[in-house]
């Protein structure tokens, strides 16, 4: 959730702060040429390893890690990865509580505990994850029309009934940078409002199928693109409420979809997913594009599938922004598996300034021939071996000590 | 006919006289046994010994033996379906079908078959090693295995098919040390675990503990993976770092076996996430994670203990009451009695003997005497 920090005007900015100030401008900076040119070589390792260093000197459960696992933090290499069961153990961040300016919360997986992400600013989050989404779900090569504004709109619920979603804030961001008026052609100049319930589309009672229509009835009238923001849950569910109505829409609509299923909808797979959604609104398979993200990172993956756009990769692949690098560890030796091959997710994000640049995952994923990253599930823990069970299965809430 | 028939007690007595022959290093049967376990099992050589040697229960009184016959019903016919996590456990659980029946048919798990080749052998064909098993309806199956095989079983079993399942389980050990517990040897004469009370040298229970957790490289039901403690922090702390060097002690004599790949990546998950969110002492190829805000997580098998401070055990314990099979409790004997009194399914035992259930029925005893009719 947003929340105002407590820190009082005139307080003095501790070194700390400064530190961290610095760094978020060099990455600000790196993610900015970087999408412009290929970086330098060993830049963004240097970076990773400068704010891995600040981590480890104002993180004592980092600086843990590190010794446990007997590195110097001197080489690219040898950065560990914060286990993303440790955001819901303990706090990971480098400041005090009492300067947050927002806690993203993360889901609670099989044990039903949940973590947190907390951040001291959201300028570097939310400048790359506009800078690289734009990027992913824009068409700029349609030299009949110029880029202009989109409808934007999410089937998902409203950021009021899930004040720590870090996803809700991304889609509310999206809808304020590149869409940013009433989602009403009357009156003319109202002013946009992302809590609107006219943008939020999903609820746990089922999806708003009438106002998705209205939103692409908008679009249509304003030949703007629709960009739907969505859950794949959602998806599904939407597909069922539908059972195969389809939706007018613009030809340039798009569709983000993120997230597994969770058990909140019946299992579908990616084909049957974008084929079923490109059939509701008449669009071709390759405009409905895959986000990977998480409550732990600061920056997102996407599919390069959109013709035109500034992503090109297969469907299926994940690209990563230059700032962000999904490494395959083997997770017994956490060591980087060969080329090609299965590993989990350690994931260095240069945005992740505060809290962990370097995440390790439970998720599988193996490094496409295209460069990009292909998504394979998550690491199921050692059931095979009779009665052992994973360890995040048994996960209590603490107790007072 | 009663528990205690001769005939019963005389078929299990008869296994037990048998597999002292896979005991006996000398015998072919014992050698074989040494041969062949490490690599079916994944123990070292030295656990496997060790297994041999003090948890093959082929030492029952007859007063152990008349509880393990009451502990089942009679039947015409009994199976037993067997998992490969602790080899030795195929002795007690083939001994509880003799008891429950003459005619015995028997599976080995894919992974560890020769414990009951050897124990059919060594006992002229007691039961009959099958393939397949396939119950009739009025059968009794005693089935050991994870909880989704025995959700198969139940759902794959003819109506009628009486089901003895013991599935996930583990031991739990709760410490809740003398005020003035050290970490070091007692003095001549006082003694470092108080009758039915406290710990007071945390060297000799961290010794005793690392016993019952190296043991079948705690793949066992009844292998201690939590240790709740009601201490200050100095206590917990040096209680960790205690069981770490008992553990690193005994991996010496015992080494460690291989674990597999999954269970490897368990290992380094659990490291890294202790070692960030709590306090990792290392325990040779294991390590305790000490946890200060009293969370309960399952670590890994293959001899790591997650190490919870907490200031109410009992409530723990409560949470915990499915999956606890065994429990071992050192502090106050107001303590040991309200989780007695708490856990009344649970096998109550000192520190130490937490691998070391007398034969005197099933080592879990969640499960009820008459089954589960099908």
């Amino acid at each position: 959730m947003k929340i105002e920090p407590t820190l009082a005007t005139g307080d003095e900015v501790s070194p700390v702060v400064a530190e961290s100030e610095a760094l978020h401008e060099r990455v600000r900076r790196f993610a900015r040429a970087s999408l412009e040119q290929p970086p330098e070589a060993g830049e963004f390792e240097a970076l990773a390893l400068a704010i891995a260093r600040f981590q480890a000197e104002h993180i004592p459960g980092y600086q843990r890690l590190v010794e446990a696992r007997g590195v110097l933090l001197e080489r690219y290499e040898s950065l560990v990865g914060v286990p993303t069961e440790v955001f819901r153990l303990t706090r990971v961040a480098v400041h005090p509580a009492s300067l947050d300016v927002a806690r993203f919360e993360t889901s609670g997986t099989t044990s039903g505990v949940s973590g947190e992400h907390a951040l001291r600013t959201l300028a570097t989050y939310d400048e790359l994850a506009v800078a690289y989404g734009w990027r992913a779900l824009t068409v700029f090569q349609d030299s009949a029309r110029p880029i202009g504004p989109k409808v934007v709109v999410a089937l998902a619920p409203p950021p009021s009934s899930t004040p720590g979603s870090s996803l809700g804030h991304m889609m509310q961001l999206f809808m304020r940078c590149w869409d940013g008026r009433a989602l009403s052609l009357t009156p003319h100049g109202a002013a946009f409002d992302g809590a609107s319930p006219a943008r939020w589309l999903a609820s746990p009672a089922g999806v708003d199928v009438e106002g998705l229509k209205r939103a692409a009835r908008l679009a249509l009238e304003r030949q703007e693109p629709l960009l739907l923001l969505a859950t794949s849950f959602a998806l599904v569910a939407l597909l069922e409420a539908l059972a195969g109505a389809q939706i007018p829409a613009p030809r340039r609509t798009v569709v983000m979809f993120t997230g597994g299923f969770k058990g909140r909808s019946r299992e579908v797979t990616r084909g049957e997913l974008t084929q079923g959604v490109a059939r509701v609104f008449r669009i071709p398979e390759e405009q409905v594009v895959g986000e990977y993200g998480m409550t732990e990172l600061s920056s997102q993956l996407y599919e390069g599938s959109l013709p035109g756009s500034g992503l090109s990769g297969p469907p299926g692949v994940y690209l990563e922004p230059p700032w962000l690098r999904v490494v395959p560890v083997d997770p017994a030796t956490l060591k980087p598996t060969p080329r090609g091959e299965v590993g989990i997710a350690k994931i260095v994000d240069l945005a992740n300034v505060d809290s962990a640049v370097a995440v390790l995952t439970q998720d599988l994923v193996r490094r496409d021939e295209s460069g990009g990253v292909q998504l394979l599930g998550r690491r199921r823990g050692s059931r095979s071996r009779g009665c052992s069970l994973s360890f995040e299965s048994l996960l209590a809430p603490g107790r007072p000590a | 006919m009663s528990a205690g028939t001769p005939e019963r007690a005389a078929r299990v007595r008869a296994l037990l006289d048998a597999a002292r022959k896979i005991v006996d290093p000398e015998h072919p049967l014992g050698r074989r046994a040494r041969a062949e376990l490490p690599a079916l099992t994944g123990l070292s050589p030295e656990g496997v010994e060790y297994a041999l040697q003090h948890h093959l229960e082929v030492d029952a009184t007859d007063a152990e033996i008349a509880a393990l016959c009451a502990s089942v019903p009679e039947v015409p016919c009994a199976h037993v379906l067997l998992s490969a996590n602790v080899f030795v456990a195929a002795l007690r659980a083939l001994a509880l079908g003799l008891a429950a029946s003459p005619q015995v048919f028997a599976r080995a798990s894919r992974r560890e078959p020769l414990m009951l080749e050897l124990l059919s052998e060594a006992s002229g064909g007691a039961f009959r090693i099958m393939s397949e098993l396939v119950p009739r309806p009025g059968d009794h199956l005693f089935a050991y295995g994870d909880d989704s095989t025995l959700a198969s079983l139940r759902a794959e079993l003819a109506a009628g098919v009486v089901l003895h399942a013991h599935g996930f389980g583990f031991g739990v050990a709760v410490c809740e040390p003398a005020a003035d517990a050290r970490g070091e040897e007692p003095c001549a004469g006082e003694p470092a675990l108080l009758p039915g009370g406290a710990p007071r040298s945390l060297t000799r229970y961290a010794e005793l503990l690392a016993r019952d957790v190296a043991v079948f490289d705690q793949r066992g039901c009844l292998s201690p993976r939590l240790v709740l403690v009601n201490a200050p922090d100095e206590i917990v702390s040096a209680l960790g770092r205690e069981l770490g060097r008992a553990l690193s002690a005994l991996e010496a004599r015992m080494p460690r076996g291989a674990l597999s790949a999954d269970e490897a990546a368990d290992v380094a998950l659990y490291r890294d996430t202790m070692a960030y969110a709590g306090e990792l002492c290392f325990a040779g190829k294991g390590c305790v994670g000490v946890d200060w805000q009293g969370r309960v997580m399952l670590p890994p098998v293959g001899r790591h203990l997650h190490l919870a401070r907490t200031s109410d055990p009992l409530a723990v314990l409560a949470e915990l009451r499915p999956h606890l099979t065994t429990l071992s409790v050192e502090g106050p004997p107001a303590l040991v009695a309200a989780a007695q009194r708490a856990l009344p399914k649970a096998r109550h035992c000192r520190v130490g003997m937490m691998q070391r259930p007398p034969l005197d029925g099933p080592v879990d005893r969640r499960v009820s005497r008459e089954g589960e009719r099908l």
